[in-house]
C-alpha cells in the first residue's frame, strides 16, 4: 500500500457521560492522498464534526472513547500520548473552526495569535517569527498586514478574522488543513472568497484540506472527493462529479434534490392588488459613540410594493437592512420620511432562529392562541378549534398542541411559528430569513409548506433572505438591497438570467448561479 | 486617555449624586437636631438661638449648598455629641480603618487567588472536591462570627494574641500591626470564598470556549492554555469583584471591629447613628462612598489594561 | 436503569433547611421554655437534658432563645425579600422595557446605591428609620430593592429584543401583557435564584445590623443579638456562641446549597 497521508479506518466515537453509551461515529473510513481537497458532507449532529476533531487529535475528554485507527504520514495518532500528539498539531496538521470571532483569544493582538505555533514548534527568533506572521497574513489576501498584525479579534470584520484564523494554521505549512464549516458563519460574498482562498492555497502550497460543511454548493465548488455522513455513517463516498452527478445512496439523492433550484413553472396565480406600497422610505439610527451621536441610515429612500398573492423575495447580506425594512412595514420600527401604506394590518412575521422565536414558557397552543385573545372576541373553544385546524394544516398533529417549544425539532418549531402567524387569517406574512436556520432536508419541507399554502390561502410572502437558490426557488418577484438601497429589483427570470447591477452579478457568482 | 477621564467624570457626578441624596435624606427625618442637642428642658428661645447657630432655619438648598461648599474645603462641621470638628474625629481613626481594609484585601487576594487557580487547574480531582466542600462552607460563616471563632481558636485556645488587646500604633507600631492580622483575617475569609469561586468558575467556563480549542490545535501544552490563554480571561470578570470586594470589605470591617474591640471608623460610626449625630454620620457615609467610587474608578481602568474589548465599543 | 434524581447538595441543603427552619417556624408559637423567663440558678447553666443547648447569663434557656430568635431572623429575612424583591421586579421592569430617561436616572441612582454594600445601606437605613424589627424589615428590604431591580432590568432588557415578544407584539398583545405573561416567566429561574441569594444576604444582614446592637431590640431576641451578648463570655462558656453562630451558618449554607441546584 502507498504511503497517504492520512488514513483512518474503523473510527468509532462514543460518548459515555450518559448512562448508556452513545456512539456517535461509527465505522468512519478515509483515505487522503497528498494535495487532496476532501469534503465532508452532512446535516448537522451527522458527525462530521466529530470525526474531523478526532484526526485532529482534539477529541481527549474523558467520557468519551475511540476506537480504530488514524495513521497521519506512517503514525497511529489515535489514542497516543498527548505529548507526541503535540508535535504534530500546529505544525503538521492545523485546523480552521467555524466562528473565528470566538475561536481567537479575545485579549491577545492577532500577531501574537498567528506567531504561536512557531512559537511552539521552532526555534525562530522572535524577527524572523514576525516576518513569517506578515508574510501568512499577506498570503491570506489581507490588506495592510502590519496594522492587523497590531490588532485585536474585536476590531477586524467577520471575513477578516477567518482569514487570520486560515493565516494563523498556515503559518507553519502543514500538510494537512482541516476547516470546520468555515464559511458558515459568514455573509455568502465572503464565503466564496473564502473558498477561492482555500484553492489557491491548496494549487500553490500543496496542502491537503479536509473541508467540512453542510453547504452541498461550497463542497461542490471546492472538493475533489466527497464522503456523505449521516447519523454517524458514511453512507457514500466518491469522486465529486460522481456524488453530485450519479448519486447511488437515497439519502445523498435526498440531499441533492434538497438543494433549491427553480420554480417549475406553470402553477403561477394571477397577482392582485397593490397590498404594500412604500414611497421613498428613509430610517436612520442614532448610534451613541460615547458622547458623540452619530447617524446611521439604514434605509434610503425605499421605494417598493407588494402584491396580494405574490411572493416577493428581499436578497441581501447581513447588515443591509433587510430585517429594519421588513420591521417598518409591519409598523415596529418609526420610518424618518415617505410612506408606507400596508393594507393588511393583521401582517404577520416568521423570524429566522426558530428557538428564539417561541415563548419558551408556553404551550404550542397559548402561543397560537395568543392573537385571538388579543385582537378578536372569540370563544375558548373557537379558538381551541382553530388552533386544532391550523396545527394541521403545517403537518404537525393536535398532540403537539401541548408540548412547550423545548421539545420540538427547528423544524417543528418553524413549522409552529408559520401555523401561529396563520392564526388571524392574515393576507400578507413577511418571512425573515424563515429557513436559514434549518438543515437542508427540513429547509426543503419548510420551503414546500410555504408555497403550498401560498398556494391553497392565496398568501402574500415578503420572503427575506441572504439565499439566492432559496429566493430562486420561492419568489416571483426580486428585490437586490445593499447598504439600504435596493439595487436592481425585476422577474425571477431577468434576476437570474440576466442582471444588470454588478452586485447582483456578484452575488450571483457566490452562489454558484452565475 | 480619554476614557480615564470620561469615567473621572462620572465618578465626580456620581459623588454629588449620593451627597445630594444623602444630604436631602437625614434633612427630611422627623425630630429636632437642636432639640436633641439641648435636651428637652430647652426653651423656645434657646432651641430658635440654638436652630439659628446650627444653620437650621435656612432654606435646604442653601443649606446643602454651604455644606457642599465646607465639605470640599474638607471641613464637615462639628459632631452634635462631643464639640470636635467632625473632619479630626474621622481622621483620627481612619488609619485604622484602612489598614484593616488592606490587610483584608491583601489577605483575600494571597489566600483566594491561588486557590481558585489550583482547584480549577485540578478540576474533577479529590483536592478540587475538597477545596469546594471547605469554601462551600466558608461563603456561609459571617464575618463576624469568623471573628469569634478566630478569637475562640487563635486568641482563647491557642493564645496566638490577646482578645481585646488592641494597641495604637503611637505606641507599639508592631503590636499594632501584629493585633491587626487577625481581625483582617476574619474580613478576608468570607470573602476569600467568594474570589476563589468566582475565579473557578469562570476559568471553568474558559475552558469550553472556542479559542481554548484553538490554543490545543496549534500544539500548545495543556499548561500553556491554561496560563498562558485562559487566565488572562478569566481574571477579567475577577477584577470586577475586587471592586465590590472592597465596598463590601468595608461593611466587614466595622462589624469585625466590634468583635476585636477595635476603635476604628465603624465605632465612630455606630455610636453617631445611636446617638443620631448626623454631621459624623454624613460624614463617614460620604468618606466610604469616595472610597468606593474611586476603588471603582481604578477597577474600571484596570480593566481596560487586561480587556481591549473594553471602552471601543 | 436508575435515575439519580436528587443530589448530594440538594439532600444536605434539605437536611441543613429542616434541621433549622423547623424550629424556628415552631419557635414562632411555642418554645420548650420562655425565651425570656430567667433564672438565676440556672445562670450559664451547661448543656444538659433538660436544657440542651444550656442556659446563658441570666439563666434563660438558650434552645428556646434560639428557637424564637431565628424565627425573628427568618420573619425579616422573608419581609425584606419580598419587599425588596416585588418592588424591585416592578421598577427593573418597567425600567427594562420601556428604557427612555427615566430609566437612565434612575439606573444612575441605582448605580450608586449598588456601590454600597447592602449592609453599610441598611445602616443608613436605620439610622434614618430608628431601630427594631419592622424598621429593620423596612431597612434591608429598601436597600435590597437596587440589586433586584438591575437583575431584572438586565433581564427584561435581554429578553423584549427576542424574536417572540416581537411575536406577540405583531399578535396585540398590549405593552404590560408582554411585561408580565411574556416576559416574566422566562426571568423567573434568574429571579428565583437572586431570591434563594437574597434570603442569604438579609439574614446576614440582619444579624449583622443586630449583632452591632442597632437591629432588633430587646426583648426580641434575634441570632445577631444572642451572637452578640454570647461573645462577652467567650472565655467561659463559648458552646453560646458556637450553637447560635452554627445555627446561622447552617441556614446560609442550606440557602446556597439549594440555590446551586435550583440553578
Amino acid at each position: 500500500m502507498a504511503e497517504k497521508l492520512l488514513h483512518v479506518e474503523d473510527l468509532n466515537i462514543e460518548f459515555h457521560d450518559h448512562l448508556t453509551p452513545e456512539t456517535v461515529v461509527f465505522d468512519f473510513d478515509l483515505d487522503m492522498e497528498e494535495g487532496e481537497i476532501v469534503g465532508l458532507v452532512g446535516e448537522s449532529g451527522s458527525g462530521k464534526s466529530m470525526s474531523a476533531l478526532a484526526i485532529a487529535g482534539l477529541l481527549s475528554r474523558h467520557d468519551m472513547k475511540k476506537r480504530g485507527s488514524i495513521v497521519f504520514e506512517g503514525k497511529e495518532i489515535l489514542n497516543c500520548p498527548r505529548n507526541e500528539l503535540r508535535e504534530l498539531q500546529g505544525d503538521e496538521i492545523c485546523m480552521v473552526f467555524q466562528e473565528p470571532l470566538t475561536s481567537l483569544d479575545p485579549v491577545k493582538k492577532i500577531g501574537w495569535q498567528v506567531e504561536e505555533s512557531l512559537k511552539i514548534h521552532t526555534q525562530l527568533t522572535p524577527e524572523e517569527r514576525k516576518a513569517r506572521a506578515l508574510e501568512a497574513l499577506k498570503e491570506v489576501e489581507l490588506e495592510d498586514p502590519q496594522r492587523v498584525y497590531d490588532s485585536y479579534p474585536h476590531e477586524l470584520s467577520g471575513g477578516m478574522r477567518q482569514r487570520v484564523m486560515i493565516a494563523a494554521a498556515m503559518v507553519g505549512n502543514p500538510k494537512l488543513l482541516i476547516a470546520d464549516e468555515p464559511t458558515t458563519a459568514l455573509d455568502v460574498t465572503v464565503q466564496s472568497q473564502i473558498v477561492e482562498l482555500l484553492k489557491k492555497i491548496n494549487r500553490e502550497k500543496k496542502t491537503a484540506i479536509l473541508f467540512i460543511s453542510h453547504d452541498l454548493s461550497l463542497v461542490r465548488q471546492l472538493c475533489q472527493r466527497v464522503l456523505v455522513m449521516k447519523h454517524g455513517y458514511v453512507v457514500e463516498a466518491g469522486s465529486s462529479e460522481q456524488i453530485f452527478n450519479n448519486p447511488k445512496e437515497e439519502y445523498t439523492k435526498k440531499l441533492i434534490a434538497a438543494i433549491p433550484k427553480c420554480k417549475e413553472t406553470g402553477d403561477d396565480i394571477e397577482v392582485g392588488e397593490k397590498l404594500v406600497d412604500i414611497k421613498d422610505v428613509c430610517v436612520s439610527f442614532t448610534k451613541r459613540k460615547g458622547r458623540a451621536t452619530e447617524k446611521v441610515n439604514v434605509l434610503k429612500h425605499i421605494t417598493m410594493h407588494i402584491n396580494s398573492q405574490e411572493i416577493v423575495g428581499l436578497v441581501g447580506e447581513s447588515g443591509c437592512g433587510k430585517s429594519t425594512l421588513a420591521k417598518s412595514i409591519i409598523g415596529l420600527i418609526k420610518t424618518d420620511q415617505g410612506s408606507i401604506i400596508n393594507q393588511e394590518s393583521r401582517t404577520q412575521m416568521i423570524f429566522q432562529d426558530p428557538y428564539g422565536s417561541l415563548n419558551p414558557s408556553k404551550t404550542v397552543q397559548f402561543i397560537m392562541e395568543e392573537p385571538l385573545k388579543n385582537l378578536t372576541k372569540m370563544t375558548k373553544e373557537e379558538r381551541a378549534a382553530l388552533s386544532r385546524e391550523m396545527i394541521c394544516k403545517v403537518g404537525l398533529s393536535e398532540e403537539y398542541l401541548t408540548r412547550y417549544p423545548s421539545e420540538l425539532s427547528g423544524g417543528q418549531r418553524q413549522r409552529v411559528c408559520i401555523a401561529a402567524s396563520l392564526m388571524l387569517k392574515p393576507k400578507l406574512i413577511i418571512a425573515d430569513e424563515p429557513v436559514s436556520a434549518l438543515d437542508v432536508t427540513i429547509q426543503a419541507e419548510v420551503l414546500k409548506l410555504m408555497n403550498e399554502l401560498h398556494q391553497e390561502l392565496g398568501l402574500s410572502f415578503l420572503f427575506i433572505s441572504h439565499d439566492l437558490r432559496v429566493v430562486h426557488q420561492m419568489c416571483d418577484r426580486i428585490l437586490v438591497m445593499k447598504n439600504g438601497e435596493i439595487v436592481e429589483e425585476g422577474d425571477r427570470e431577468q434576476i437570474y438570467n440576466n442582471p444588470q447591477h454588478e452586485y447582483t452579478k456578484e452575488l450571483l457568482k457566490s452562489a454558484g448561479l452565475l | 486617555m480619554k476614557y480615564v477621564l470620561k469615567k473621572i467624570l462620572s465618578c465626580i457626578i456620581t459623588l454629588f449624586i449620593v451627597s445630594l441624596l444623602v444630604f436631602v435624606a437625614f434633612a427630611l427625618i422627623p425630630g429636632d437636631p437642636a432639640l436633641s442637642r439641648l435636651g428637652t428642658n430647652a426653651t423656645e428661645a434657646t432651641l430658635a438661638a440654638m436652630r439659628h447657630q446650627m444653620g437650621l432655619d435656612r432654606p435646604l438648598a442653601v443649606r446643602y449648598l454651604s455644606w457642599l461648599a465646607d465639605a470640599l474645603r474638607g471641613d464637615f462641621g462639628t459632631s452634635y455629641s462631643y464639640s470636635m470638628t467632625v473632619s479630626s474625629m474621622i481622621l483620627d481613626k481612619l488609619p485604622i480603618t484602612l489598614t484593616l481594609m488592606l490587610f483584608s484585601m491583601i489577605l483575600m487576594v494571597v489566600i483566594g487567588v491561588p486557590l481558585g487557580v489550583y482547584a480549577s487547574y485540578k478540576e474533577g480531582t479529590v483536592i478540587d472536591r475538597i477545596i469546594q466542600i471547605i469554601n462551600q462552607i466558608n461563603m456561609a460563616i459571617p464575618p463576624f462570627f469568623s471573628g469569634i471563632l478566630i478569637t475562640l481558636i487563635f486568641g482563647v485556645t491557642l493564645k496566638m494574641f490577646t482578645p481585646g488587646g488592641f494597641v495604637s500604633i503611637n505606641r507599639d507600631p508592631l503590636g499594632f500591626f501584629a493585633y491587626m492580622f487577625f481581625p483582617s483575617l476574619s474580613v478576608a475569609l468570607p470573602k476569600c470564598a467568594m474570589i476563589l469561586n468566582l475565579l473557578y468558575s469562570s476559568l471553568n467556563g474558559e475552558k469550553k470556549k472556542d479559542y481554548v480549542r484553538t490554543a490545543y490545535s496549534r500544539g500548545n501544552t495543556s499548561n500553556a492554555v491554561f496560563f498562558g490563554h485562559m487566565l488572562k480571561n478569566a481574571s477579567i470578570p475577577t477584577v470586577t469583584f475586587l471592586g465590590m470586594a472592597l465596598a463590601d470589605m468595608i461593611a466587614g470591617s466595622i462589624i469585625v471591629e466590634q468583635v476585636f474591640g477595635i476603635p476604628g471608623l465603624g465605632r465612630i460610626l455606630l455610636t453617631s447613628i445611636q446617638n443620631r449625630d448626623y454631621p459624623v454620620v454624613i460624614a463617614i457615609i460620604m468618606l466610604i462612598a469616595m472610597i468606593v467610587i474611586v476603588t471603582n474608578l481604578l477597577v474600571d481602568v484596570l480593566y481596560k489594561v487586561i480587556d481591549p474589548r473594553v471602552g471601543n465599543q | 436503569m436508575k435515575k439519580r434524581k436528587y443530589s448530594f447538595n440538594f439532600i444536605l441543603g434539605t437536611v441543613l433547611l429542616a434541621l433549622t427552619l423547623i424550629p424556628a417556624i415552631v419557635g414562632l408559637f411555642w418554645t420548650p421554655y420562655d425565651p425570656e423567663a430567667m433564672d438565676v440558678s440556672l445562670k450559664m447553666a451547661g448543656i444538659s437534658i433538660k436544657h440542651i443547648y444550656g442556659c446563658d447569663n441570666f439563666g434563660r434557656d438558650i434552645f428556646s432563645r434560639v428557637m424564637s430568635g431565628s424565627a425573628i431572623t427568618v420573619v425579616i429575612a422573608v419581609g425584606t425579600v419580598a419587599l425588596g424583591s416585588i418592588i424591585g421586579t416592578i421598577l427593573g421592569a418597567f425600567t427594562g422595557y420601556f428604557g427612555g430617561i427615566i430609566d437612565e436616572a434612575l439606573m444612575r441612582i441605582n448605580d450608586v446605591a449598588l456601590a454600597f454594600p447592602s449592609l453599610l445601606l441598611a445602616l443608613v437605613m436605620v439610622s434614618l428609620l430608628g431601630s427594631g424589627k419592622y424598621q429593620v424589615m423596612l431597612a434591608l428590604g429598601i436597600a435590597f430593592i437596587p440589586s433586584y431591580a438591575r437583575i431584572v432590568r438586565s433581564e427584561y432588557i435581554r429578553i423584549k429584543n427576542l424574536d417572540y415578544v416581537k411575536s406577540a407584539k405583531l399578535a396585540g398583545a398590549s405593552d404590560l401583557r408582554i411585561m408580565f405573561v411574556h416576559i416574566l416567566p422566562n426571568a423567573k429561574t434568574v429571579l428565583l435564584s437572586s431570591v434563594m441569594i437574597g434570603f442569604n444576604n438579609a439574614i446576614l444582614a440582619e444579624a449583622g445590623l443586630s449583632f452591632l446592637g442597632i437591629g432588633v431590640q430587646p426583648p426580641d431576641a434575634s441570632l445577631g443579638r444572642m451572637l452578640s451578648e454570647a461573645q462577652s463570655h467567650l472565655f467561659s462558656h463559648p458552646s453560646y456562641a458556637l450553637l447560635t453562630g452554627c445555627t446561622i451558618v447552617a441556614i446560609i449554607l442550606g440557602f446556597s446549597l439549594l440555590s446551586k441546584e435550583i440553578k
